[in-house]
């Protein structure tokens, strides 16, 4: 599903990340962890296709993520869900038409653009909130948004980059029983973090991340 | 790109003018006064041709006579001017004719001829064309053998004033089309800079845009439409300022300015329908290189 073949990736003479070679199958469900710089967040980026690696292959459901074209890569973040560590919501519009906007680019009929965003919020418990725009809600509330957002569009694939980076301790396992219900689903699922709150206890697979080098695995 | 998605991008570009209307208003504004200033030209052109061609079907050629001429003089000048192609002498007016035309043109003042102890008009033979072309071909040699003939006073042809304005009217034009070039180039700069600032605007916007897969085109066509519409409110204002102000001029002013006889018209409509598609085409190469440029960065 996802592979990664001696990755380097560097902004001027900083090194991000150097030779990561990573293998994540199909509906799997892994943390990539590691201290802040670790290289965690440009990780995912490449995956997503938002940068664009210094040497080495991305493949994404065995497509060469260096070798498409821009059109090409658009329609092939549509099957992949993103949740930013900033949420990148627009304030302007509200949740209903923040969650949409994933499904409006693709073309969709109206009708079915509705029913998948009110199944997005059902399922992130905000639909009560549809026509409340992003600023009047608390951060757990716009992280859920932001979910939402990225599942409407039933991915294939999601990455959420420091989900819980900015919420309290109830909240983060609120999302994480998020996570695995999607997961559930046949998601393949990688979340970038470095909370150890968030790891502890969980069986799933961590690879962890140093100074932009894979050091271990569990 | 699926037609469903029409409605969305109509709709996008028009509520993004709404929110940047300040920009879009400064942007329009500038466009309408440009494009004024080319229908006002226009307008102008078009009427000086219209004026022109009349005054052209006009032309006429009169020959005055001694006054002391024979009858037999008189026939032969008649029957030289009868040879020139194309020419008809519409009418002889006489020496009495000529002072009594004068007199009624005069009108109330026409009792200053009263003082005149003779009577010091000449008479003449009032010369028409079959039309403008027989008039501009003919020939200086045929003019000046009229001038020569015993008992021809004066020749007074227009034809030299016919050939000032020709060239008046070709300077017009190319005037016209530089000062129509210059603000073509200066609506085409506002339109792409008006869409630059608007894409600038929603920087962030189309940003998330991309990361949940929308194709360029998907995030360039209401910016595109951005362009369109202010082509067609640019073109449509315009012109209907400049249909507001022809109407004021030709009712009002003309009259006050005494030009009652000037047939002041309107844009003919194939001149409208050029000036809304320039207006238009403008409007779109505008937005076009505005998010060329953008989305190359």
């Amino acid at each position: 599903m996802i592979q990664l073949f001696h990755i380097y990736k560097n902004f001027g003479a900083n090194i991000a990340l150097n030779d990561i070679n990573l293998r994540v199958h199909e509906g799997e469900f892994v943390f990539v962890t590691g201290p802040s710089g670790a290289g965690k967040t440009t990780l995912l980026r490449l995956i997503f296709g938002a940068e664009r690696p210094a040497g080495g292959h991305i493949l994404i459901n065995g497509i060469n993520l260096s070798r498409i074209s821009r059109t090409r890569l658009d329609l092939l973040r549509r099957k992949i869900g993103f949740v930013f560590q900033d949420f990148k919501l627009l304030t302007n519009r509200t949740v209903f038409q923040n969650v949409s906007l994933a499904l409006e680019v693709t073309g969709e009929r109206r009708s079915f653009i509705r029913k998948k965003t009110r199944q997005a919020l059902k399922l992130v418990g905000l639909v009560e909130k549809e026509k409340a725009f992003p600023l009047q809600l608390s951060g757990g509330e716009q992280q859920r948004v932001a979910i939402a957002r990225a599942i409407v569009k039933d991915p294939l694939i999601l990455l959420a980059d420091e989900p819980t980076g900015n919420l309290d301790p109830e909240l983060t396992k609120d999302i994480m029983v998020l996570f695995r219900s999607i997961h559930m689903k046949g998601t393949t699922v990688v979340v970038a973090t470095h909370s150890r709150e968030l790891l502890a206890g969980t069986a799933q697979r961590t690879v962890f991340l140093n100074r932009g080098r894979i050091v271990g695995e569990e | 790109m699926s037609p469903r998605l029409w409605p969305y991008f109509l709709k996008q570009a028009i509520w993004n003018m709404i929110k940047n209307r300040g920009v879009h208003a400064l942007g329009l504004g500038t466009m309408v006064a440009s494009l004024l200033i080319f229908g006002a030209f226009l307008l102008l052109f078009v009427n000086l041709d219209t004026w022109l061609r009349g005054w052209e079907h006009a032309l006429s050629m009169t020959v005055y006579l001694d006054d002391g001429i024979s009858n037999a003089q008189r026939n032969k000048v008649a029957s030289m001017i009868k040879r020139i192609p194309g020419a008809r002498i519409k009418r002889f007016i006489s020496k009495a004719d000529a002072l009594e035309e004068l007199r009624d043109a005069l009108g109330p003042q026409s009792g200053l001829l009263d003082g005149l102890s003779t009577n010091p008009l000449p008479a003449s033979f009032e010369v028409v064309f079959k039309g403008p072309e027989v008039a501009k071909t003919l020939s200086s040699q045929a003019m000046e053998k009229l001038k020569k003939t015993p008992g021809v006073e004066e020749v007074q042809f227009t034809r030299e004033w016919q050939q000032r304005f020709d060239a008046l009217m070709r300077m017009v034009r190319l005037v016209g089309f530089i000062i129509g070039g210059l603000l073509c180039l200066g609506v085409l700069f506002i339109v792409a800079n008006t869409i630059k600032l608007a894409i600038y605007s929603r920087k962030d916007e189309i940003e998330i845009l991309k990361l949940v897969g929308a194709t360029d085109w998907f995030v360039k066509v209401p910016f595109l439409l951005e362009g369109l519409i202010q082509g067609i409110l640019g073109g449509a204002l315009s012109l209907l300022t400049l249909f507001l102000a022809y109407l004021l001029l030709a009712t009002k002013k003309m009259q006050l300015l005494s030009f009652p006889i000037l047939n002041f018209t309107f844009l003919p409509s194939e001149y409208v329908i050029a000036l809304l598609i320039v207006s238009v085409l403008l409007g779109l190469v505008g937005s076009f290189i505005a998010v060329g440029r953008f989305f190359e960065l």
